[in-house]
């Protein structure tokens, strides 16, 4: 074919569906093997995450030495702590640190002379450092239950409501990161908005303290918020605290979130795209 | 709006709004309570036509709004006000399918994964373009035989030598064969070598029909690969028209610098001898200038006179800068001829 011929064949308009599928896989497997290449940074990610769970452990074991409390046992808060910890892994800061950097050094224009959708691009990432932060947070986890005599295994009967529940951890967590991240558009600047956000999250998901050693009031609302999908449900499911139509019911208002804050994310990132900048050359 | 040319751009605006603080802790804080704004105006109501197939030279000095236009060719930033149509589209509404017709290189920026090596990377854009193995393999081997690519695939990027690094940014924002390529400062900070293979790999891809828009600081870039020259200053078109025009009225001149064994009694001497070209004195008292157009007085001639007169250890010779052009074409030397 004569260059020219080539020229003409160029294509124009989205990629049918199969081909945006196999560029969403293309950008997950990149972003992966992205991490995957700072082995050094893995293993110091590893020890952190380490010692961060293994203090969760200790702090509950001696919490709970005089028996249960607002219903938890100290087997059971072993498995919620645990079920919590591997959700809290996920879209932990990779994607968000991406993000803001990018685009506080105007490399966002790179991103954007991509024939992908933005936050579609970033969901793909979040994917792919997903499976990366799944394999370590799993394997501390497990670490950690054996180191502290086993685990119970998931409620009986609510095995497909925690399947559910857990699929919608990550893009959950990936809506409220991805905005925390297009906040640097306006704050030109990310460290306090990601300790604010990894704070919020932490505190309001019940991945330091369960919700219900929280006031009435504040287990009321934040049953409704999306934080308590990010790390609370599931590990509520697992243990049997939420089951039946209750279980499903939590699932639901994970899913509206899951839908909510991407729809959310879309919106702010209209917004960043219309009145802000790109910086520099 | 019916578009007849391949880019249109009518009346391209685009202003900055940059946060008015006073340095340290005290300005921002009391940047919070009292925001204060100043605006930039980067790029000032700029009409624009691009055929299929032109080649076009976008100069201008630092911070004319050269980036900033490119920007908004390719849908990254959003006017302030007026139109941009690409091939009938507006980029940053339908940046996607956009995306999929331009190609552009940002000199100052990779599109490379820079913990990867090259290859994954261009795999990622052929998967993004939705490139079959077959048409990625035959652009690979295009952009091979021009940019030496194949050295540079098993290299993780961050190992890449700047040249290096051009290349296979050149080759990632070329791997899809778009028909409309923007080429932001391709040469930045390029060694005369890498600069020559950037330089005949532009030449190539226009002599294939390639619409391309070069931005650049260097002259050489420019007068063997555009026909037509752009040049914007302070956000506003200044000139456009005829590259061969400008070239030669205002990038004729060259200057010599000398540096003699010891400083003559007087330049008069020399003066005499080159009466068409100008001698002025150097920057230390061993050291002189003779700018001259090369057309009316040769290189040797003045070499000659210098000689004749003085005792040359040393001698340079200095090209006419693009910026040396824009500022006088700026300050109204040219005539209206050129002139929009
Ligand atoms: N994000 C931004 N916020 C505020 N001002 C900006 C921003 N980006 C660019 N500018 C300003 O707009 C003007 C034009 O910038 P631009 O990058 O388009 O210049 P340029 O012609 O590409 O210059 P150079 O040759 O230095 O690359 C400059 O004065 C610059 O400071
Ligand atoms: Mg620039």
């Amino acid at each position: 074919m004569s260059a020219a011929a080539l020229l003409e064949a160029a294509p124009s308009g989205r990629l049918p569906f199969a081909g945006r599928t196999r560029a969403r896989r293309s950008m997950a497997r990149t972003a992966f093997r992205s991490l995957v290449a700072h082995q050094v940074s893995f293993l110091f990610g590893l020890l952190a995450t380490a010692f961060a769970v293994l203090s969760m452990l200790y702090l509950w074991r001696a919490v709970l030495a005089n028996g249960p409390l607002h219903g938890f046992d100290w087997p059971h808060m072993r498995a919620y702590l645990l079920v919590t910890f591997v959700a809290g892994s996920l879209v932990s800061s990779y994607v968000d640190y991406r993000m803001a950097g990018r685009i506080l050094q105007g490399d966002v224009a790179m991103d954007l002379v991509r024939p992908v959708g933005y936050q579609d691009a970033r969901f793909a990432e979040a994917l792919g450092f997903g499976v990366y932060e799944l394999g370590t947070g799993l394997l501390v986890a497990a670490v950690a239950a054996l180191a502290f005599g086993g685990v119970p295994g998931p409620a009986p009967g609510e095995l497909g409501a925690f399947v559910v529940s857990a699929l919608l951890v990550m893009p959950l967590r990936f809506g409220i990161v991805y905005m925390s991240g297009l906040v640097v558009f306006w704050t030109q600047n990310y460290i306090g908005v990601q300790a604010g956000r990894i704070a919020l999250v932490t505190l309001c998901s019940g991945a330091l303290v369960p919700i219900a050693f929280f006031p009435g009031w504040a287990q009321d609302v934040l049953t409704y918020l999306p934080f308590a999908g990010m790390a609370s449900t599931p590990a509520l499911v697992y243990v049997g605290h939420l089951a039946g139509a209750e279980a499903w019911r939590a699932v639901a208002v994970q899913a509206f979130w899951v839908v909510g804050l991407w729809l959310l994310g879309r919106a702010l990132w209209g917004a960043a795209s219309r009145q802000l900048t790109v910086h520099g050359g | 709006m019916r578009c007849v040319s391949l880019i249109e751009v009518a009346q391209l605006r685009k202003v900055f709004r940059r946060a008015d603080k006073k340095p340290g802790l005290a300005g921002s804080v009391r940047h919070l309570v009292e925001r204060r704004f100043v605006d930039k105006v980067a790029v000032d109501d700029i009409d624009l036509r691009v055929e299929a197939g032109e080649a076009v030279a976008y100069v201008g000095p630092n911070g004319a709004g050269k980036s900033t236009t490119v920007k908004m060719l390719t849908g990254v930033l959003v006017p302030t006000s007026g139109t941009v149509h690409v091939e009938g589209r507006v980029p940053h509404k339908d940046r996607i399918a956009n995306a999929r017709r331009v190609g552009v290189v940002f000199g100052q920026r990779t599109q490379l994964w820079w913990d990867l090596p090259v290859r994954d990377s261009l795999e990622l854009l052929r998967d993004m373009h939705g490139l079959s193995d077959a048409d990625y393999r035959r652009n690979l081997e295009r952009l091979d035989a021009t940019l030496g690519l194949a050295e540079l695939l098993p290299v993780t990027a961050r190992k890449l030598s700047l040249g290096q690094r051009m290349r296979a940014d050149l080759a990632a924002a070329l791997v899809h064969t778009p028909p409309i390529v923007f080429l932001d400062e391709p040469t930045i900070g390029l060694d005369i070598a890498v600069k020559d293979r950037v330089r005949a790999f532009v030449r190539e891809l226009v002599a294939e029909g390639t619409t391309v828009m070069l931005t650049t600081h260097d002259l050489g870039d420019i007068e063997d690969i555009c026909r037509r020259l752009v040049i914007i200053d302070q956000g506003r078109i200044v000139y456009d028209g005829d590259i061969g025009t400008v070239v030669e009225t205002y990038a004729r001149e060259r200057t010599m610098h000398f540096s003699v064994a010891e400083a003559p009694a007087s330049l008069a001497g020399i003066a005499a001898r080159l009466p068409d070209a100008a001698v002025a004195e150097g920057p230390s008292d061993a050291q002189l200038d003779v700018t001259f157009d090369p057309a009316v007085v040769s290189s040797a001639r003045v070499l000659a006179a210098v000689q004749a007169e003085a005792d040359v250890v040393d001698l340079r010779i200095d090209e006419p800068a693009i910026e040396d052009v824009v500022r006088r074409v700026y300050a109204g030397e040219l005539g209206a001829g050129g002139m929009q």
